[in-house]
């Protein structure tokens, strides 16, 4: 949850980190950014530490009360436990399929739908239905729940592709309220001249618009990836077939009440986390590099 | 006008083609290959320490015949798969409130025909009966019992030459001996309120009232419960929490502030003699101190030997839903796992004790101290598992520990009870 909250949360302060930087105050550090930065990086640091140091612990010194303490000896049991209680190999490529279709499908129809809407304000239909999929933002899943639990049995999506289209579906509103204000954003004279050299709507929007927001895409992206990614209510209830369970559902094995097994659970959890990182990591450039290729010169 | 008609046809094709797949996906999905081919069902079990072992349970079954194959569930949402009409086909479930709205709806299918169901101990029925019913049925067939008591470090106790106390007075009596010579007599752990609520709430309750007389009277009174109804919480529970308010106070200076870890990692390392925890931490205990010498006997609430009595719990039960469309397939694993040899060998590595009429007695050192109640039947139910969940019992008992006069929380809970009756 901490890596969560943390990780969407810095996407948009990292330029702003930067532009002050190298704004006013030049060559002298800042001491009371920099501590609070410190107690801030802490805050993801520790707990990080503990969730590796404890994932190559043993059994027995997992459960000696010092959290801090480091492996010794050094043993990859909790990792070999792990990967076969969960049979991580295919909850992984589950949990992969889930998210690759929801950050795509997000992207590409909230985009569309944006598009849609922001040029055509005038219209009542469009006007409406944006408020339309605004208001799916008050609903949230464990209300609709069991309806859909029964749904999707109907019609055969009891599996991942329908958790994926759920998630997309859920993921829709923000995406658009998102996209539909950069889109406002952007000159519609770019637009124009496109179509004065003879661009239809859809090549207007597939090499003028959805190039420019770029920058949103990513962070539309980051979001829908951590969403699906991390989800654990919707797959629980939504796939029927326990083969085909995404990681965070299985990983719930290891939240027990009467036994701990720190060191199988933290070297799961490390497994299921170190995609997330790996692909923060490499978006956290992408939106950088998107903002200063979307601006206007 | 005339690209945007286009654009709106050509969306419209999309959505058909789009139904059309989802169509397919369904329909390829109730594609099911026929013919001589096993039958596969669905096992739903997910207490995850004992999951390796079933899987091992599951193969052995596969080598003793081929018309059945089990797939092992341990991820899936119950609620979800009943919701969806399409449950396991057969469960192995701790025996709790989760479990009896099924029984109680009728979910769950007749097991009574089984020659199985002859061989279940039957003093075992009124514990199954206090948490759910459904007439003219045999819903579900125990697995696994679990007893609890006090834990004891028998090496503690021998040092200063203490005995395992018979009633009330030799309880306190120890306990004073022991803070006396400087060891704290019980390792509490506060900080988690479901260890109150099972240990000492549980055992001091259990102790005196009979749960399951309590429970079936409460149940049959509806909301009439309070100060002038037969039995009630701030009336029959008075004296016994009492007694528990008494009992906590031999626990260590921070038991505020320790949890269930904490409790089995000092325990293990001897910082306390006595411990209210169940066999499931004799297992945590281990992974500190594999050889520390643990005895287990029931807490005396009165001054008479002779009532003394476990608390036990239907730790794993068997059943079979109405909805499942391979009753045949699940019922023939049912008396796989049913076979005295399959399940005593399970019941001797969970720490549990037998349900059948011809299980072996329990030989863990430990545990077989308490096997002369559990023989005897001197054993109840504990009043924590006959409170449903949304009765916030555990933080009740928590601030029991924590000193609070018991008056007003039991008026509390009673007033919970008539509001879950009036609701129900």
């Amino acid at each position: 949850m901490t890596a969560q909250t943390l990780l969407t949360t810095t996407p948009g302060q990292v330029p702003v980190r930067r532009r002050r930087r190298f704004g006013a105050s030049g060559d002298r550090p800042s001491w009371g950014a920099t501590i609070t930065l410190v107690v801030c990086s802490l805050a993801v640091f520790v707990p990080l530490y503990a969730t590796l140091t404890m994932a190559f612990k043993t059994t027995a010194q997992s459960v000696d009360g010092r959290v801090f303490s480091l492996p010794s000896p050094l043993s990859v049991d909790g990792f070999v436990q792990a990967w076969n209680l969960t049979n991580f190999p295919r909850g992984f490529a589950i949990s992969v399929f889930v998210t690759a279709v929801t950050v795509v499908g997000t992207v590409m129809l909230a985009a569309f739908a944006a598009y849609a809407i922001a040029r055509n304000w005038d219209r009542r239909l469009f006007r409406w239905s944006f408020f339309y999929l605004l208001a799916a933002m008050f609903l949230p899943f464990p209300v609709l729940a069991l309806s859909q639990v029964k749904l999707t049995g109907m019609v055969g999506l009891a599996n991942p592709v329908g958790v994926a289209i759920l998630h997309v579906m859920f993921q829709l509103s923000f995406s658009v309220l998102l996209f539909t204000a950069f889109i406002r954003g952007l000159p519609e004279e770019l637009e124009e001249s496109a179509r004065l050299d003879g661009a239809t709507t859809w090549m207007v929007f597939r090499h003028v618009v959805f190039p420019m927001m770029a920058p949103m895409s990513a962070t539309v992206a980051i979001f829908a990836f951590l969403a699906s990614w991390n989800d654990f209510m919707m797959p629980s209830l939504i796939t029927a077939n326990s083969t085909l369970q995404t990681l965070p559902v299985l990983q719930n094995i290891f939240q027990t009440q009467f036994s701990s097994n720190y060191n199988v659970a933290f070297a799961s959890y490390l497994m299921a986390m170190a995609p997330a990182i790996i692909v923060y990591l490499f978006t956290q450039r992408w939106v950088m590099a998107g903002v200063t290729q979307g601006a206007i010169k | 006008m005339t690209p945007l008609l286009s654009h709106e046809l050509s969306r419209r094709s999309f959505l058909r083609g789009t139904v059309a797949a989802g169509a397919g996906l369904a329909l390829a999905s109730c594609a099911r290959p026929s013919g001589s081919a096993p039958t596969e069902i669905v096992f739903f079990q997910s207490k995850p320490e004992v999951i390796g072992y079933f899987d091992d349970l599951i193969d052995q079954f596969h080598q003793t015949q081929d018309r059945v194959r089990v797939r092992h569930d341990f991820t899936s949402n119950l609620a979800g798969s009943f919701v969806r009409e399409t449950p396991p086909d057969i469960g192995c479930l701790n025996y709790n409130f989760e479990i009896s709205r099924y029984v109680e709806r009728g979910a769950l299918s007749d097991l009574s025909d089984l020659p199985e169901a002859k061989r279940i101990r039957p003093d075992l029925q009124p514990l199954i009966d206090v948490t759910a019913t459904y007439p003219d049925r045999t819903s579900v067939l125990p697995y696994s019992l679990m007893a609890a008591a006090v834990l004891y470090n028998r090496t503690i106790f021998a040092q200063h030459g203490v005995q395992v106390p018979t009633t009330w007075d030799e309880f306190l009596a120890v306990c004073d001996t022991l803070r006396g010579a400087g060891v704290a007599p019980i390792y509490s752990t506060f900080k988690d309120p479901w260890t109150i609520a099972q240990g000492p709430f549980d055992y001091s309750v259990g102790g005196t009232v009979d749960t399951t007389k309590f429970f079936n009277q409460l149940k049959r009174q509806g909301t009439e419960v309070g100060p002038g109804s037969p039995v009630s919480f701030e009336k029959q529970f008075l004296s016994p929490v009492e007694q528990m308010q008494q009992v906590v106070t031999y626990s260590q200076e921070n038991a505020a502030s320790r949890g269930y870890g904490d409790g089995n990692l000092a325990f293990a390392k001897g910082e306390a003699a006595m411990y209210l925890q169940g066999p499931w931490a004799i297992g945590e205990i281990a992974k500190t101190s594999p050889d520390l010498d643990v005895g287990a006997f029931p807490l005396p609430m009165t001054d008479d030997p002779a009532d003394r009595k476990v608390r036990v719990n239907i730790d794993l039960a068997l059943w079979i839903p109405e909805g499942s469309r391979k009753k045949e397939a699940a019922r023939e694993f049912l008396q796989f796992l049913m076979r005295p040899d399959v399940i005593d060998a399970y019941n001797a590595h969970a720490l549990g004790f037998g349900v059948t009429t011809d299980a072996t007695p329990v030989t863990n050192p430990t545990l077989v101290e308490l096997k002369e109640y559990y023989d005897r039947a001197d054993f109840y139910v504990g009043a924590s598992q006959l409170v449903p969940q949304s009765i916030p019992l555990q933080n009740y008992t928590q601030s029991l520990a924590a000193g609070d006069p018991p008056e007003p929380v039991l008026r509390t809970l009673d007033a919970d009870w008539r509001r879950l009756a009036y609701r129900s």
